[in-house]
């Protein structure tokens, strides 16, 4: 009897053992190895119409930007990343700020004094955890970015859940920027406000005077700038070739909208001028090699903005080639600004490791109610600008990508091998004069 | 054209209602059918919200930075 119950008890142990073995269930993790990302940038642009020399003169832009991108599986279902970026420009818009520190001051040339180029510093620490059955994912993030007249906080979080087999996900997420600036207004104003006014004026005929008094010019009182975003998601799986999704976001800015150092000229108000007489006939030209014009005010923008974009994509595989994917975004905002984006991008696997896709963008907007171009607006208005961003344009944007895929990760440096390198460029032509490329390259490895 | 995308948004949600089963889903995993954009297209995404008055809506970021030059 004895060994009766021994025998017993061993073979429910045994049972018991397997039903505890048949509970495991296998699960994949989330991301199976740390994953780094290098990314480079280069962007140059041009145009006619520079917001800081009050809507007419040098747009000329360079910026070059670099993102490492590491991705660190902590277990099975977390995942920690931190992107760290830095960005240098040169820009001969804002070098006129001060405009007066070269010979030949004039809005079409760059000149050479500290707001020429800049720094932009940032890092992004994101955390997200996965539940084991993979239906549901929590993330939250920080950010932090700084440049010289700027500083950038962010927080926020966000959660998606999938079911209907992982055919269907919502997802919402919320963010908060808390950004300061350390405002740098154009030159002559600020001198002017702080009795440091010493320049030789010349009126329209180009006499010298003592009239010039930007009277509406004031420093800023506020100096922050608040953003807070909710975006909705829904993405579908609605065939086996195809796949769509839906945005919605609510985005709510307050407090100082504006840049501190973008002029503005009224028509009613008298000119007056720096440099040469001889080019003041020619001001509004290229010809102009030698007189800028002295401000009226700075733009000013109201303290709220309620943005309101609603997007859309829709991706379709044709066959073992091709795919189409398909991009459609309406923006709507409370400045009166309303805009359309439209965008395809068609990539063709050419082998088993590379891939090009050809793409082209349109844009349209209209412009918002508080712009008016150079010397428009009047001084009897309360709000003003003359940045030809928040004007009525539209844009083109076409280009071309190759992406290389390694799988067996064989070039390796280090621990890292190189798993696919991703190269695009793109032209960005607007309808106000604006062009631009933009070149940017992206290597991933994993370890 | 309004009542084109809604039938169109409908037809596609109907179709939805089959759930594809996730031994299908081969082609709907291929890397060029993710519904985000590319890694690095934040750099176009980035130029465009300081030369564009729209923003979000496209998985880029949504404030934080003046997008001043």
């Amino acid at each position: 009897m004895k060994k009766l119950i021994i025998y017993s008890l061993i073979l429910f142990s045994g049972l018991s053992f397997a039903q505890v073995k048949d509970s495991i269930v296998y699960k994949k993790r989330v991301l199976e190895n740390t994953e780094v990302d290098f990314l480079l940038s280069y962007y140059k642009q041009d145009g006619v119409h520079s917001a800081v020399s009050g809507g007419m003169g040098s747009e000329d832009l360079t910026d070059v930007a670099s993102n490492i991108v590491v991705s660190m599986p902590l277990n099975d279902d977390d995942i920690l990343t931190v992107d760290a970026g830095i960005s240098a420009y040169t820009s001969a818009s804002s070098s006129n700020i001060n405009p007066y520190d070269k010979i030949n001051t004039n809005p079409w040339q760059a000149s050479s004094g500290a707001s020429q180029s800049d720094q932009l510093t940032s890092l992004v620490v994101n955390y997200s955890h996965s539940s084991d059955d993979r239906n549901f994912v929590w993330n939250a993030d920080i950010s932090f970015s700084n440049e010289y007249d700027y500083t950038s906080f962010g927080f926020g979080g966000g959660v998606a859940k999938l079911f209907n087999n992982k055919n269907t996900e919502l997802s919402l997420k919320a963010n908060v920027y808390l950004d300061q600036w350390r405002p740098i207004y154009p030159k002559e104003l600020i001198d002017y406000a702080d009795n440091k006014f010493y320049y030789n004026v010349l009126d329209e005929n180009g006499n010298i005077t003592s009239a010039y008094n930007p009277s509406l010019f004031s420093t800023l009182d506020k100096v922050n700038r608040n953003s807070y975003s909710a975006t909705f998601g829904f993405s579908q799986v609605a065939t086996k070739n195809m796949q769509f999704s839906l945005f919605f976001d609510v985005i709510q800015q307050q407090s100082l909208l504006s840049t501190p150092y973008h002029r503005v000229y009224f028509a009613d108000k008298t000119d007056y001028y720096v440099g040469q007489a001889q080019y003041i006939p020619v001001y509004e030209t290229t010809q102009n090699q030698g007189v800028y014009k002295l401000a009226d005010d700075i733009e000013r923008l109201p303290d709220s903005r309620t943005k309101i974009p609603v997007g859309a994509r829709l991706n379709y595989y044709l066959n073992e080639r091709v795919t189409i994917r398909t991009y459609y975004r309406y923006y709507w905002d409370n400045w009166d600004i309303t805009s359309h984006t439209a965008s395809i991008e068609v990539p063709i696997k050419l082998s088993d490791k590379f891939t090009v896709f050809p793409m082209y963008r349109y844009y349209t907007q209209q412009q918002s109610k508080y712009f008016a171009g150079f010397e428009k607006h009047l001084s009897t208005e309360q709000y003003y600008t003359s940045d030809y961003d928040l004007s009525t344009f539209n844009a083109n944007q076409y280009g071309f990508g190759v992406n290389y895929v390694d799988i067996f990760t064989n070039f390796q440096i280090w621990k890292f091998g190189l798993k696919n390198i991703d190269f695009r460029f793109n032209h960005y032509t607007r309808s106000d004069g604006l062009n631009a490329n933009i070149a940017s390259i992206g290597f991933k490895f994993v370890m | 054209m309004k009542k084109v995308m809604i039938i169109a948004v409908v037809l596609i949600s109907l179709q939805s209602c089959k759930a594809v089963k996730e031994y299908d889903m081969q082609k709907i995993n291929d890397t060029t059918m993710k519904l985000s954009a590319q890694t690095t297209e934040r750099y176009e995404t980035a130029f465009q919200v300081y030369r564009e008055a729209a923003a979000g809506a496209n998985g880029g970021k949504t404030g934080g930075g003046c997008g001043c030059n």
